[in-house]
């Protein structure tokens, strides 16, 4: 890995992390736009069959066993922005792989 | 703006799980047509700080008792172009839903839909702008284009919610999408002016990393 995509990754990592396991914990806990439509309208109890994934590890954005503080709502914070880049990260490079034309890293007329 | 386990007829979540996953498809062989180690980091890093965004619910202006928190698929439409931002953002609904409870997974392709490639698209339209010209007139179709990003993302929801008769017979399609569209005319104002802030200041910061390179080479391929 490039020096320069070194430090965009652990730049936008360490941003991650402060936003989803720091400045997360003080949000606001009030329904979100579409449950507050959904109660004013009536209209919040489920009239389908639905699939919700099983709390395993996380309850909501809480860790479970941590309760309700600080460090259970970090754990998720940083668990999930891993888990995406980690996604990501994976996807990138088979996408890569499959399509490997004849691979010059720098476009030929950059700059 | 997740919709939950429930509330989707399976008819709807069929149609819309099949739109999103064509929607997907064509994303991620338009994304890998160029892909480099830049833009695979780029892309990560970004949908990692979306991720986090997300958790953060800000009081709603005006609107007592409600949060609301960025959708970020526009951002990402405007800094990578529509098809990585959809791959981007359906990885993190799939995290959310998976992981964390946040929305049905039989209305994963509703929500991709809603909140991934709507604002995708119309993020990779407003991106076609600062191309040609960063500006007042950039920075006024950011604004614009988070609005109405998140607008339509929200009657889009309404709109299937009806379909799946999941509002009560008293209230009219209109009524439902005009209380939807209130509250979310404040929340997309928001989303709009983080949209502007954030791409001033990848501009600012490292204008290279996000719209140099890849910017004259789409141009040829398009012509």
């Amino acid at each position: 890995m490039t020096k320069a995509n070194r430090n965009t990754l652990l730049v936008g990592l360490a941003a991650a992390l402060l936003v989803g396991g720091v400045v997360s914990y003080f949000a606001s806990a009030q329904p979100d736009g579409l449950e507050k439509t959904q109660a004013d309208l009536g209209a919040d109890a489920p009239r389908h069959g639905g699939v919700e994934a099983p709390p395993v590890a996380f309850h909501e954005y809480r860790l479970k066993g941590l309760g309700e503080g600080f460090w259970a709502n970090a754990a998720a914070g940083a668990a999930g922005s891993l888990l995406v880049l980690a996604i990501l990260l994976g996807v990138g490079r088979l996408l890569r792989r499959r399509g490997a034309e004849p691979a010059s890293p720098e476009p030929p007329d950059a700059g | 703006m997740h919709i939950s386990p429930g509330f989707l007829s399976p008819a709807v979540w069929t149609a819309t799980a099949a739109v999103s996953g064509a929607a997907l498809a064509a994303s991620l062989a338009a994304a890998g047509r160029r892909l480099d180690e830049r833009r695979v980091v780029l892309m990560g890093v970004m949908g990692a700080f979306v991720f986090a965004a997300q958790m953060v619910n800000f009081p709603v202006p005006l609107v007592p008792g409600t949060s609301g928190h960025l959708g970020g698929g526009f951002l990402l439409g405007v800094l990578l172009g529509a098809p990585p931002a959809v791959v981007v953002m359906t990885s993190i609904l799939l995290v959310q839903a998976m992981v964390f409870q946040d929305g049905g997974i039989e209305a994963l392709g509703a929500n991709v839909l809603t909140m991934g490639l709507i604002p995708a698209l119309v993020g990779g339209a407003v991106r076609r702008l600062w191309r040609r010209r960063a500006g007042r007139l950039a920075d006024a179709a950011t604004f614009i284009g988070g609005l109405a990003a998140v607008l339509l993302g929200a009657t889009v929801v309404i709109v299937l919610l009806w379909l799946s008769a999941a509002l009560p017979g008293s209230v009219s399609l209109w009524q439902a999408v005009g209380v939807m569209d209130f509250v979310h005319l404040l929340i997309g104002a928001v989303e709009g002016a983080a949209s502007v802030a954030v791409v001033r200041f990848v501009l600012k910061a490292r204008p290279e990393a996000v719209f140099e390179g890849v910017g004259g080479r789409m141009e040829a391929s398009s012509a």
